[in-house]
C-alpha cells in the first residue's frame, strides 16, 4: 500500500486531493453510500451511468461529479469512521453514533489512550476509537468468531489502521484478555460481559484511574454485570440509555381560514355556482332571527351588547377629542368597531364589494416531523470506574500508627 | 508500562471537582498546604490528596482533618422479606434519638470517634419501625442517611465529560444547555482528531472549544471567532490543559478579520530605535498582540478547515454564509443551538445551499437509571433539554449536465434509430451497387448519421446546466428512476 493511504480513516489527507490508490466514499443518496479504492483503469457503474476513476483523480474530496450519461451525479467524500458506520457490511448488530459518542466521552478517549474492545463485531466502533486515540494510543480488540476476525483484519489494514489496532481471535469470557496492567479503558459488548470483568480488572493500568463500559440490550444482563463489577471493586456504577431523534424539517404552507374561504369563493364565482343572491339573503335573515330569539332569553347577552355599544361610543368620543388629528384614527376606530357591530352571522358573510382574490400566498412555517418509526432501544450502557491501587498505608496500618502516636503522647 | 503522566495525578494549583456524600459537586483550585472545607462533611488537607492518582475516594476521619482512602463496601442484593408498609404510619416519634442526641453523634463523628457508618447504624437501631420497613425502604433509608453523615469525598478529574456534567447541573444556561450526549455527538460528527484544523464560533463559554482541544491532544489548530472585547472561553480554565494544548486554541475577533484601514502596525506607530524603558516594553507588548492577530488572520485566510462548528447566539446562516468558503471539501459543518426551533430556518437554508450536503437536524435523548441489585429502574426525574445539532457536509458544487428529459431522450432515440436505418440502407446500397463512384444520395445519408451520433452530446449541452438549487430536484428524479 502506498504512503498516500496511510491512516486514511484516522487522519485527513493534507492536500485533500484524490489520487490513485486513495479511498473514496461515493455518496449516491442518504441511504446509498459506497466505499471504493481509486484504480485509474476502473470505473464505477450504476443505473445512472458510469463514473471513471480516472476522472476522480486530481479532484478535491467533496466534489460533485456527473456521470457519463449526465443522468446522475455523486459526491466524492472523504472516508471517516462516521461514514463507515453507515456503509459497512453488517456481520453483527453494530453500534451507532449515539452510543459510540457517549461511550467515547465517558471512557475519556483522546490521543494516547490504550483501550480494550470486545467483541470486534463488524468493526463500527473500532474505527471511531482508532481515530480518537491516534496517535500514540492503541486499541486491543477481541473477537471469538474466526471469520469476523479475518474480515476485520483485512478492513483495518485497508483502512490504514493496522498500526493502531491489534485484533485477536479469542474467547475472552473463557480465556481472559491476556493483558496485564496495560489499558486505560475497557469496552465490553458481549453476551455475558460479567464473565470478562475479572480479567478486565487485571488488564487495567493498576496505578491510575480506569473506565469501563459494558453494552447489553437486556436488563438481566446488566444486573449480572453490576454484581460482577461490584465484586471486583469497581465504583461509581451508572447506567444510561441514549437515543437520537432525527427530525425531518418541512415547510408547511398555512393559510388562514379567511384566505381559504376567499379562494373557495373565487373558484365558486368562476364556476358560477355561487348561491343566488336571493338565497343568500334569506339564509342571512334566518340566522339573524335565530340569534335574536336565543339572545333575548338572557339578560346577560343584552348587557354585553349594550356594553359593547357604550365602548364604541367612547371610542368615538375620544376621536372627537383628538380633533382633526388624522384619517388614520378614523380607520382604526372603524375597524375596532366592526366586529361588535356585526352580528355573528355577519362574520361568515363576505363583503360583496371586494373582488375575491384567486391566489393567496399562504404563510410558510418550518416544522419538524419525527419518523413514524424510530429506534426505541439500542442497549443499556453501564459505566463504572476502576480505582487505582493506593500508595497510602492501608486503613489498619494508619489506625495503628495513629494509636501509637496517641499512646506515646 | 509507561510512567504516569502529570495528568494522571492530582496536582497542586489545578482545578478539582470534589464530589460530596450528598452527591453535590464542589469546584476548587487545589492549593498546596491549604485546608478545604466541605461544610458539614468536614475539612480535608489539600496535601493529603496532592500527588495521588485520580480515582480514589477519601474519608475524613478525625478532628485534625485526617483523610484515608475509602473503599466502599459492596452493594448487597436486597432480600425480599414479608414486610410491607401496612403498619407504617407517619410518626415523628419513631426515631427515639432526639435532635440533640443526633447533634452529639455528629460532633463525635467530626472528632473522629465515630465513622459515618457507625452514626447511620445508631440511627437505624434507635428507629422504632425500621425492622418493619420493606427491604427496599430500609435500603433507601440507609442510603439517605449515608448522604448526610458519611464523610467521604471523591476528587474528580476535570475532563470534557465531568466539566460538562458539572456545569450542566449547576448552571446549564452558561453552556447554552449543551448536555454531555449532545456534546459527544458533536465531537463525533466533527471527526475531530489529533492534528486537524477547526473553525469554531463558540458561545458556550468555551465548553465546545474545551472538548475539541481535549480530543486534539495538543496537535492542530482551533480558530475561535468571537465578538465583544474578549473571547469568553471560561470553561477552558477548568480543564487543566498544559501549554501545548492551550497553544492549539487561537482566537480572532469578528471585527479584526479584515485589518481596519486605520490600523497601524506597531512599527508604523513608533520608531523602535527611538524607544527606551517603558515605551519599549509597551512596543513589544503591542507587537506581540499584533502578531497574534496577524497569525490568526493568516490561519483563517489559508482556509482548508477540517470542520466548521457554530454554537452562536446569532442567526446561524449569517455566520455560515461568511465562514463556509474557508472550509475544505467533504468536511463537516455543525450548528448547535439550545432549541431546535432556532435551527429550522437554518436547516431550510442549508438545503438550498449548493455547497452543503444532506443537512440533518437531530436531538438527543438521555436517561439515567438507578442500578442496584434487584432495584434497577430509570431515575424518577430525567433531563429535559440537551440542545439540538444541525449537521451537514461541505461539498464543492460544480455544474453537472442535467439529465435528459423523457422527451429529449425519445427524440434522441428516434434520431439515432433513423440514422441507423439510413446507415443500413446505405450499406445495402453500397454492397448492391458495384458502381465505383458513390451516389450523391449516400453522401447526404452520411451527414445525417454523423449528426445523429453527435446529437446525444448536443442534446445534453442544449439542456440547461443545472443551477445551484436544483440538486434536490435531480436527486429526486434520480430516485424516481
Amino acid at each position: 500500500m502506498s504512503l498516500a493511504t496511510k491512516h486514511t480513516f484516522a487522519t485527513y489527507k493534507k492536500n485533500n486531493t484524490i489520487e490513485n490508490g486513495d479511498l473514496v466514499v461515493l455518496y449516491l443518496s442518504k441511504e446509498n453510500l459506497i466505499l471504493i479504492r481509486i484504480q485509474e483503469d476502473q470505473e464505477f457503474c450504476c443505473k445512472f451511468g458510469n463514473y471513471k476513476h480516472a476522472d476522480m483523480v486530481g479532484l478535491q474530496y467533496g466534489t460533485k461529479l456527473g456521470s457519463n450519461t449526465g443522468r446522475g451525479f455523486v459526491f466524492l467524500l472523504y472516508p471517516t469512521p462516521e461514514l463507515w458506520t453507515l456503509i459497512l457490511p453488517h456481520r453483527t448488530q453494530i453500534l451507532y453514533i449515539a452510543d459510540i459518542s457517549l461511550i467515547m466521552s465517558y471512557l475519556d478517549l483522546k490521543p494516547g489512550k490504550v483501550m480494550i474492545e470486545s467483541g470486534t463485531g463488524s468493526g463500527s466502533f473500532s474505527h471511531s476509537i482508532a481515530r480518537t486515540i491516534a496517535p500514540g494510543g492503541h486499541l486491543y480488540t477481541f473477537e471469538y468468531h474466526q471469520e469476523r476476525v479475518a474480515v476485520a483484519t483485512k478492513e483495518f489494514e485497508e483502512h490504514g489502521l493496522e498500526g493502531l489496532v491489534t485484533i485477536e481471535c479469542r474467547d475472552v469470557c473463557k480465556n481472559g484478555f491476556g493483558l496485564i496492567n496495560k489499558v486505560d479503558a475497557v469496552f465490553l459488548d458481549l453476551p455475558a460481559p460479567w464473565e470478562a470483568v475479572a480479567s478486565a480488572k487485571q488488564a487495567f493500568r493498576q496505578d491510575k484511574i480506569g473506565k469501563i463500559c459494558t453494552f447489553s440490550p437486556c436488563i438481566e444482563q446488566i444486573s449480572k454485570t453490576v454484581t460482577a463489577l461490584t465484586e471486583q471493586g469497581f465504583v461509581d456504577i451508572q447506567m444510561y440509555e441514549c437515543l437520537i431523534r432525527f427530525n425531518e424539517v418541512r415547510i408547511l404552507q398555512i393559510s388562514t381560514l379567511d384566505e381559504a374561504l376567499e379562494m373557495e369563493r373565487a373558484s365558486e364565482k368562476k364556476r358560477k355556482r355561487a348561491l343566488p343572491r336571493v338565497l343568500r339573503e334569506s339564509f342571512k335573515n334566518r340566522l339573524q332571527q335565530h340569534e335574536q330569539g336565543s339572545g333575548s332569553n338572557t339578560d346577560h347577552d343584552q348587557e354585553d351588547m349594550e356594553g359593547e355599544e357604550k365602548g364604541e361610543s367612547t371610542v368615538k368620543k375620544t376621536r372627537v377629542d383628538d380633533g382633526d388629528h388624522s384619517s388614520q384614527g378614523t380607520s382604526t376606530s372603524s375597524t375596532v368597531g366592526t366586529p361588535s357591530s356585526r352580528s355573528y352571522a355577519d362574520v361568515f358573510i363576505p363583503d360583496d364589494s371586494a373582488e375575491p382574490r384567486e391566489s393567496i400566498e399562504p404563510k410558510n412555517v418550518a416544522v419538524t416531523r419525527l419518523p413514524v418509526e424510530q429506534r426505541g432501544h439500542t442497549s443499556y450502557l453501564l459505566f463504572a470506574t476502576f480505582t487505582p491501587a493506593t500508595q497510602q498505608p492501608s486503613l489498619t496500618e494508619r489506625n495503628k500508627a495513629g494509636a501509637a502516636i496517641t499512646a506515646s503522647k | 508500562m509507561a510512567a504516569l503522566n502529570p495528568t494522571d495525578i492530582i496536582n497542586a494549583g489545578e482545578h478539582v471537582f470534589i464530589k460530596m456524600p450528598s452527591d453535590n459537586v464542589k469546584c476548587i483550585v487545589l492549593k498546596a498546604g491549604s485546608s478545604v472545607s466541605l461544610g458539614k462533611f468536614g475539612t480535608f488537607k489539600a496535601n493529603d490528596i496532592i500527588g495521588h492518582a485520580w480515582g480514589n475516594s477519601y474519608e475524613i476521619y478525625d478532628r485534625d482533618s485526617k483523610t484515608r482512602v475509602y473503599h466502599p463496601e459492596g452493594i448487597s442484593e436486597v432480600e425480599e422479606t414479608a414486610n410491607n408498609n401496612r403498619e407504617i404510619v407517619d410518626d415523628p416519634t419513631s426515631q427515639k434519638l432526639t435532635l440533640d442526641d443526633i447533634k452529639a453523634l455528629k460532633s463525635e463523628g467530626l472528632k473522629g470517634e465515630l465513622t459515618g457508618e457507625e452514626i447511620v447504624n445508631k440511627l437505624k437501631e434507635s428507629h422504632a419501625t425500621f425492622d418493619k420497613k420493606t427491604a427496599y425502604s430500609q435500603a433507601k433509608y440507609l442510603q439517605k442517611k449515608g448522604k448526610k453523615f458519611h464523610k467521604v469525598f471523591t476528587p474528580i478529574k476535570p475532563t470534557a465529560y465531568s466539566v460538562n456534567e458539572y456545569f450542566y447541573v449547576k448552571n446549564p444556561s452558561k453552556i447554552r444547555d449543551i448536555r454531555m450526549d449532545t456534546l459527544s455527538q458533536l465531537l463525533s460528527y466533527s471527526n475531530v482528531h489529533s492534528g486537524c484544523k477547526l473553525l469554531v464560533v463558540d458561545d458556550t463559554q468555551g465548553m465546545i472549544v474545551s472538548a475539541l482541544a481535549e480530543r486534539m491532544g495538543g496537535k492542530g489548530t482551533i480558530l475561535g471567532l468571537y465578538d465583544g472585547d474578549n473571547p469568553h472561553y471560561d470553561i477552558v480554565k477548568y480543564m487543566n490543559f498544559n501549554q501545548e494544548i492551550l497553544d492549539t486554541i487561537k482566537v480572532l475577533s469578528w471585527l479584526r478579520i479584515h485589518r481596519p484601514t486605520d490600523e497601524k502596525t506597531p512599527d508604523e506607530m513608533q520608531d523602535v530605535t527611538q524607544l527606551t524603558g517603558k515605551d519599549l516594553e509597551g512596543y513589544h507588548r503591542r507587537l506581540k498582540a499584533y502578531n497574534i492577530v496577524e497569525e490568526s488572520r493568516k490561519t483563517l485566510f489559508e482556509g482548508n478547515f477540517d470542520a466548521l462548528i457554530v454554537a452562536s447566539q446569532y442567526q446561524p446562516e449569517s455566520i455560515l454564509e461568511k465562514l463556509l468558503p474557508y472550509v475544505a471539501g467533504s468536511r463537516p459543518v455543525i450548528v448547535y443551538h439550545g432549541t431546535k426551533e432556532a435551527l429550522l430556518e437554518t436547516s431550510t437554508w442549508m438545503r438550498r445551499c449548493p455547497n452543503l450536503l444532506a443537512p440533518q437536524l437531530t436531538e438527543s435523548w438521555l436517561r439515567k437509571s438507578q442500578v442496584l441489585p434487584g432495584r434497577t429502574h430509570p431515575e424518577m426525574s430525567t433531563w429535559g433539554t440537551g440542545g439540538s445539532l444541525l449537521t451537514a457536509t461541505k461539498v464543492i458544487d460544480q455544474p453537472v449536465q442535467a439529465a435528459l428529459t423523457k422527451r429529449e431522450r425519445l427524440a434522441m432515440e428516434k434520431k439515432n434509430a433513423e440514422a441507423k436505418r439510413l446507415k443500413r440502407a446505405r450499406e445495402e446500397a453500397e454492397s448492391a451497387a458495384s458502381s465505383p463512384a458513390p451516389a450523391p444520395a449516400a453522401a447526404s445519408v452520411e451527414d445525417v448519421a454523423d449528426e445523429a451520433v453527435g446529437g446525444k452530446e448536443e442534446g445534453s449541452a442544449s439542456t440547461t446546466v443545472m443551477d445551484d438549487g436544483d440538486e434536490s430536484r435531480s436527486i429526486k428524479r434520480a430516485k424516481q428512476e
